[in-house]
């Protein structure tokens, strides 16, 4: 058993025209921000909150058909949907990410839903950027899913899910959720992988083998990603190592 | 001549109507959030009869809101009942005496809304200003005018309290042409004057009999009985006219215990100019209604009302302006047997108290003679509004006239010209541009407050109940206008605005789709553009432009990392 454990650190983003001030009543480790509406929570953010050492991030919105700006809640669900799956493939786990759309009208009190979301958090432990074994890790891949997150491939499917999946477009088709879905799930995980290679890459030049072995991933798979990351100007080949291509980042913008 | 390039000033449909331009997103965003008595100050900034205003207002902002096109208009007028009462829980709520800052003393004749107003605005901008009134108390048809049972007369008391706390004197029983005259006045150092006393007179019927006993014009009834005389009403009631004043000389009869109260009214139902709720009432107060008939004589027995003769009406053929007018059916007198008649047909306004250069000597034109917009007359320095000028109107109009009364004095006391503050022309805006779309997403709080028209005792029990529909209430407006209209978060969103980094932005077009309210579009190079009368500072364009080409000049990414940071590291 430890001894004392930290109170894990929780930060709260909420949007300004959930409820008055007075009403609010919040554990002490929570620290609350107001922002105007939480669609504004950019998904680099959250992920830089991460980054800062937060255990748990929360977004507090409103119901779906309050929404001060119409539908900024439901932009927030999006963004937090493809977050989960940044935190999973980073590490930290999708449980630390959590999205409520709360009317103390219709709901009551917040106490309790911040400390349901407190006790989770303390379950799941403090964020493994702690760990001084894994955090070297973590840091990576945090780095590398803000990345991800800032791809313009990845923002502009964010930002027109709702365009996409609910209109028609100029031919009269239409992407059914579930594609949508599997077409974020491709994107997420391929803008990750290059940026996490291209992270690895960054101070020694490595195989497509050693990269493969690193990632937990099938070499022709690394190697797709590579072909595809050299067209953008992201990485290019250093050298060649007996019959190994050794493969190093390029600085990007 | 040229002209002046006037100011235009966005405001949503609500407050575009409201004669006294209240700020109505405001403080329903407020009562969103709870903010009952924010509300309440809110109003208070342009009006300063909210309680008042909150019960009898015609409300034209509920008929200009924009919610009608998507289901029914926010109950606005309800609302502002609700947070004025919530404030007096709690007692009188006193005003902060406002320190003098000229010392041109301006007379304001006349205690009516329009009067008050005035002198509210006037003392606000630290003039010392006083207030003639000849009734004994102050409030015009406020007081004397509108029953009880819709106004209680301690709401009226208590709203001009608070006038008085922010510094205005109002000297009561004195008569303007009578104790106290414009020359009497400039000798005793006043510089400007409103003149603002009403229409006051109940206008005759002229008919033979008009001056039996029995007969009594809606506006004295109604004065008497304010005034606590004693009042002896009929068995049978005849009241004549189809106004608001007819509706309440009705009720007020029949409340009083007539019997029978019947409303000849000339045109059809259809033609009456009063509000149809207060037609409602009426009715279910039992009061009967008559169309299409007029009063012809009045027979009387040993000097007393014994019964009305009438004739019956037609409505002709619709004239060049579209009006019907009553055309009389010959030989279709009859008769009711009433002890009562109270003629309701409209009230003009007292000349002969007045200056006679003020008076418009060629026939048909205005009665007074002034700029309607300035409201300057031929006389330096004396201004006129309210019902003296208009005719029988409204409060808010009312209150409309005396805010534009003060500002104008005020330019002329400075040796300017009042036109200077006739410079912007309102445009009513709302960002909606689908309504279907927001039928869709926004309509969760079907239930309109009911205008509560309710006893006392009713109103605080309700009251507690209806906290809470308030608020439901509050998240059906569509928060029609710009940005700086919604006051709620003046912290974090007033004046928030994006700004769009040209050499960044490559024109993918992903913050125009995602912006709520349209107010990001591309220009014609390509390049996004915000209109910062739309912009609403959200900041969901920031968080999606997949260039990092969009930032909030206030609540920049940097700025909320900032905080976490601070945050997190302690
Ligand atoms: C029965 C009735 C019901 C109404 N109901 C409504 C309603 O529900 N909602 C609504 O918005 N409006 C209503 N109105 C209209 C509204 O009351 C008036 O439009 C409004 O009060 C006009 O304001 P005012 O300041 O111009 O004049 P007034 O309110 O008439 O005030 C004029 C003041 O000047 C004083 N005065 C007159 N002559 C002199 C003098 N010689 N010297 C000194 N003082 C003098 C009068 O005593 C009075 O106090 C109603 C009117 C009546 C008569
Ligand atoms: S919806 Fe709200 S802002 Fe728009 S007109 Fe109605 S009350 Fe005013
Ligand atoms: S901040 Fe951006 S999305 Fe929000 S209203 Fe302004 S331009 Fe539109």
């Amino acid at each position: 058993m430890e001894m004392e454990a930290e109170p894990p650190k929780i930060v709260c983003f909420m949007c300004n025209w959930v409820f008055c001030g007075e009403e609010l009543q919040v554990p002490y480790n929570f620290n609350v921000f107001r922002v105007p509406c939480i669609g504004r929570m950019d998904p680099v953010l959250i992920l830089e909150t991460f980054a800062n050492g937060a255990d748990g991030v929360m977004l507090v919105g409103c119901k779906p058909a309050d929404c001060h700006f119409v539908d900024g809640n439901l932009h927030a669900e999006r963004a937090v949907k493809m977050l989960k799956k940044l935190l999973n493939l980073a590490g930290l786990g999708h449980g630390r990410l959590k999205i409520i759309l709360f009317s103390p009208l219709e709901d009551g009190n917040f106490d309790k839903y911040a400390k349901e979301f407190s006790e989770e958090i303390w379950v799941l432990g403090s964020s493994p950027l702690k760990n001084a074994e894994l955090a070297p890790k973590i840091t990576a891949n945090l780095a590398a899913a803000k990345n991800a997150a800032s791809a313009f491939r990845l923002r502009v499917l964010l930002g027109r899910e709702e365009e996409l999946t609910e209109l028609e477009n100029a031919y009269g088709e239409r992407i059914s959720e579930k594609d949508y879905d599997a077409l974020l799930d491709d994107i997420v995980n391929a803008e990750f992988v290059r940026y996490k290679i291209h992270y690895l890459t960054r101070d020694k030049p490595l195989s497509v083998r050693q990269l493969a072995e690193m990632l937990g991933l099938k070499p022709s798979i690394v190697l797709r990603h590579i072909t595809n990351m050299r067209r953008k100007g992201m990485i290019s080949m250093y050298r060649v190592e007996g019959n190994t291509p050794l493969y190093k980042a390029l600085e990007v913008h | 001549m040229e002209k002046p390039q006037l100011k235009i000033r966005k405001l949503p449909p609500c407050r575009a109507a409201c004669p006294a331009h209240v700020n109505v997103q405001a403080y329903v965003s407020l009562i969103q959030r709870g903010k009952f008595r924010e509300a309440v100050e809110i109003i208070r900034k342009d009006l300063p009869f909210p309680a008042i205003c909150g019960r009898v207002c015609f409300s034209p902002c509920e008929d200009a809101c924009a919610r009608v096109n998507v289901d029914q208009s926010v109950a606005i007028r309800g609302l502002k009942r609700l947070v004025a009462d919530i404030e007096r829980e709690q007692g009188r709520v006193k005003g902060e005496p406002v320190p003098k800052k000229y010392s041109e003393k301006v007379a304001i004749i006349g205690a009516g809304p329009a009067g008050l107003t005035a002198a509210y605005e006037l003392a606000k901008m630290g003039y010392p200003v006083t207030v003639f009134e000849r009734m004994p108390e102050p409030g015009g048809m406020m007081r004397y005018g509108i029953p009880n049972f819709r106004l209680e007369k301690f709401v009226v008391a208590n709203e001009i309290a608070y006038i008085q706390d922010i510094g205005v004197e109002i000297k009561t029983g004195v008569e303007f042409g009578k104790d106290i005259t414009l020359e009497g006045l400039r000798e005793e150092g006043y510089k400007a004057f409103f003149i603002a006393i009403g229409a006051q007179l109940g206008m005759k019927l002229n008919v033979p009999g008009e001056d039996l006993e029995g007969v009594i014009s809606a506006v004295d009834f109604l004065r008497a009985l304010a005034t606590g005389k004693p009042l002896r009403v009929g068995e049978r009631v005849a009241v004549i006219g189809g106004g608001n004043t007819a509706m309440d000389a009705a009720r007020t009869a029949k409340k009083l215990g007539a019997k029978e109260v019947i409303v000849l009214y000339r045109r059809s139902r259809e033609e009456m100019p009063a509000h149809p709720h207060e037609v409602e009432l009426a009715e279910k107060d039992g009061v009967k209604f008559y169309f299409l008939v007029a009063p012809k004589r009045i027979i009387g027995e040993n000097g007393k009302v014994k019964a009305i003769e009438c004739i019956r009406m037609r409505l002709s053929e619709p004239d060049e302006s579209g009006r019907r007018r009553p055309v009389p059916i010959s030989f279709s007198e009859h008769q009711y047997e009433v002890d009562m008649v109270i003629p309701a047909i409209g009230q003009v306004v007292e000349t002969s108290a007045l200056p006679q250069e003020l008076l418009n000597k060629d026939k048909g034109g205005m009665l007074i003679k002034y700029d309607p917009q300035t409201l300057e007359t031929r006389i330096p320095g004396v201004f006129v509004g309210g019902d003296l000028a208009t005719g029988p109107a409204s409060i808010i109009e009312a209150v409309g006239a005396g805010k534009r009364a003060a500002i104008s004095i005020h330019l002329y006391l400075r040796g300017r010209d009042p036109k200077e503050g006739l410079d912007e022309t309102i445009e009513e805006v709302t960002w909606v541009k689908d309504w279907n779309m927001v039928n869709k997403k926004a309509r969760r709080y079907d239930a309109p407050i009911e205008k509560p028209h309710l006893s006392l005792e009713e109103a605080m029990e309700y009251l507690m109940q209806l906290k809470k529909k308030a608020r439901f209430e509050a998240f059906r407006c569509l928060g029609c206008g710009p940005c700086a209209e919604c006051l709620a978060g003046v912290e974090l969103c007033e004046g928030d605005k994006a700004v769009v980094d040209e050499v960044k932005c490559v024109g993918c077009n992903v913050c125009a789709v995602i912006c709520p309210v349209g107010a990001i579009k591309k220009n014609d190079r390509g390049v996004a553009q915000v209109n910062e009368d739309l912009c609403k500072g959200c900041g969901l364009c920031a968080a999606r432009c997949p260039e990092n080409a969009i930032a909030m000049r206030k609540l920049s990414a940097e700025a909320i990392m900032a905080m976490i940071s601070t945050a997190l590291e302690r």
